[in-house]
């Protein structure tokens, strides 16, 4: 083998060991049926928790403050996982969820203001 | 001398929105067609893009739809170009993507699919139904068509809506299968009224049953009437006419403000 035929072999091995050491570190590129399963459950857990936080805002009127008080909280929790979603998403449920959190703390400071 | 005052501010009130609009760079002179109000153009992305912005027209969407539904469901802003609205967005399902997805159909007639990124070149007659302006876009719902029958209002759409609704003639879908969160119908607050600070005024009856039912609460609070205690903020007309509270609707899409007597009703004592 020549000098330059060596150099080659010694090239690729290094190529493939790189390759293999990425490969065996690095997330899956594609989802497995476990992973996908667990990401559409993390969605559905926003979406739901958000549908559940945001379903009173036609009776904030007349809930307690301090169920009120426990809605802002959970909306206040919802925000960053909202932050986290893809741009289209993150916008329509960022706007929506303020809207529902600001009625919750409206209703709230109108009591408070007598 | 309490009907020369109401006449006298009444004069006022029709022209001051001549005077607000023609501060406004943008804003086109005198009133608009019955046709053309609420007419919003949309241009966030499409000039940009290398595509004519967009034609919103409200009368087609508020004969079928509660504002509610848009402005909070879908979150569009109630300001235009507020929302920055991509065409990714709409691929995405979201904003206008939401409704005109292509497989969803209102009233038997299949509702046409919005906008996909990098939509090929030269638009086709589906993107130019909303993608018109300046062009002589003919939509394929006439106004005439929508609001033929429909009680008359003197000023706006030239529709009254709000009887357009109460007369069954109008039946607004307000929620969105999918979308919308299932809600119970809204508890009704009372109406109330409003002392205007001019002798001689009637006063406003402000009837909340009329604004939930369309609106919700969030779409008015905070945002447009943050005012957490009655009484401690002094509404003006000036202000209203430069688009803050009543005026960020009744301006430019719900009944204009013109029409006095639409929210002035209480008898002078």
């Amino acid at each position: 083998m020549s000098a330059t035929g060596g150099a080659r072999v010694a090239g690729w091995r290094t190529l493939l060991l790189a390759a293999a050491i990425a490969g065996a570190t690095a997330a899956p590129a594609w989802p497995t049926p476990a992973r996908a399963e667990a990401q559409a459950a993390a969605k559905e857990e926003w979406r739901k928790e958000f549908e559940e936080v945001c379903a009173r805002t036609q009776d904030a009127m007349a809930l307690p403050s301090d169920e009120l008080r426990s809605l802002v909280a959970r909306c206040d929790k919802l925000k960053p996982v909202v932050e986290q979603l893809d741009e289209s998403q993150r916008k329509v449920f960022s706007k929506r969820l303020r809207d529902c959190r600001a009625v919750y703390q409206f209703v709230l400071d109108s009591r408070e203001a007598g | 001398m309490k009907r020369t005052t109401f006449a006298a501010v009444a004069a006022v009130l029709v022209a001051a929105p001549g005077l607000v609009q023609s501060q406004a760079p943008a804003a086109r002179k005198g009133r608009p067609l019955p046709q053309e109000f609420g007419r919003v153009v949309l241009d966030n992305e499409s000039t940009r893009a290398g595509v004519p912005p967009v034609v919103f027209e409200h009368w087609l969407h508020r004969a079928k739809f509660t504002c509610r539904l848009c402005h909070v469901d879908l979150a569009f802003a109630m300001s235009a170009n507020g929302t920055k609205v991509k065409a990714a967005d709409n691929a995405a399902g979201q904003y206008c993507g939401a409704c005109h997805d292509g497989r969803r159909s209102m009233g038997g007639r299949a509702v046409f699919e919005s906008c996909r990124a990098g939509a090929a070149r030269p638009l086709s007659a589906t993107c130019l139904r909303c993608h018109s302006s300046g062009r002589d876009a003919k939509p394929q719902v006439e106004f005439a068509t929508i609001t033929k029958g429909l009680p008359r209002g003197r000023f706006g759409n030239g529709v009254d809506w709000e009887k357009a609704e109460e007369m069954g003639m109008v039946k607004l879908v307000d929620q969105l299968p999918g979308v919308s969160i299932p809600r119970q119908s809204l508890a009704i607050q009372k109406d109330f009224a409003l002392s205007p600070k001019v002798q001689g005024m009637p006063e406003i009856i402000f009837s909340h049953v009329k604004h939930t039912a369309w609106n919700g609460c969030e779409l008015c609070h905070p945002d447009v009437f943050p005012a957490v205690k009655r009484g401690t903020v002094r509404y003006t007309m000036t202000e209203i006419f430069a688009g803050k509270y009543c005026g960020v609707c009744h301006l430019s899409v719900a009944f204009p403000m013109q029409d006095c007597q639409r929210c002035h009703v209480k008898a002078v004592q």
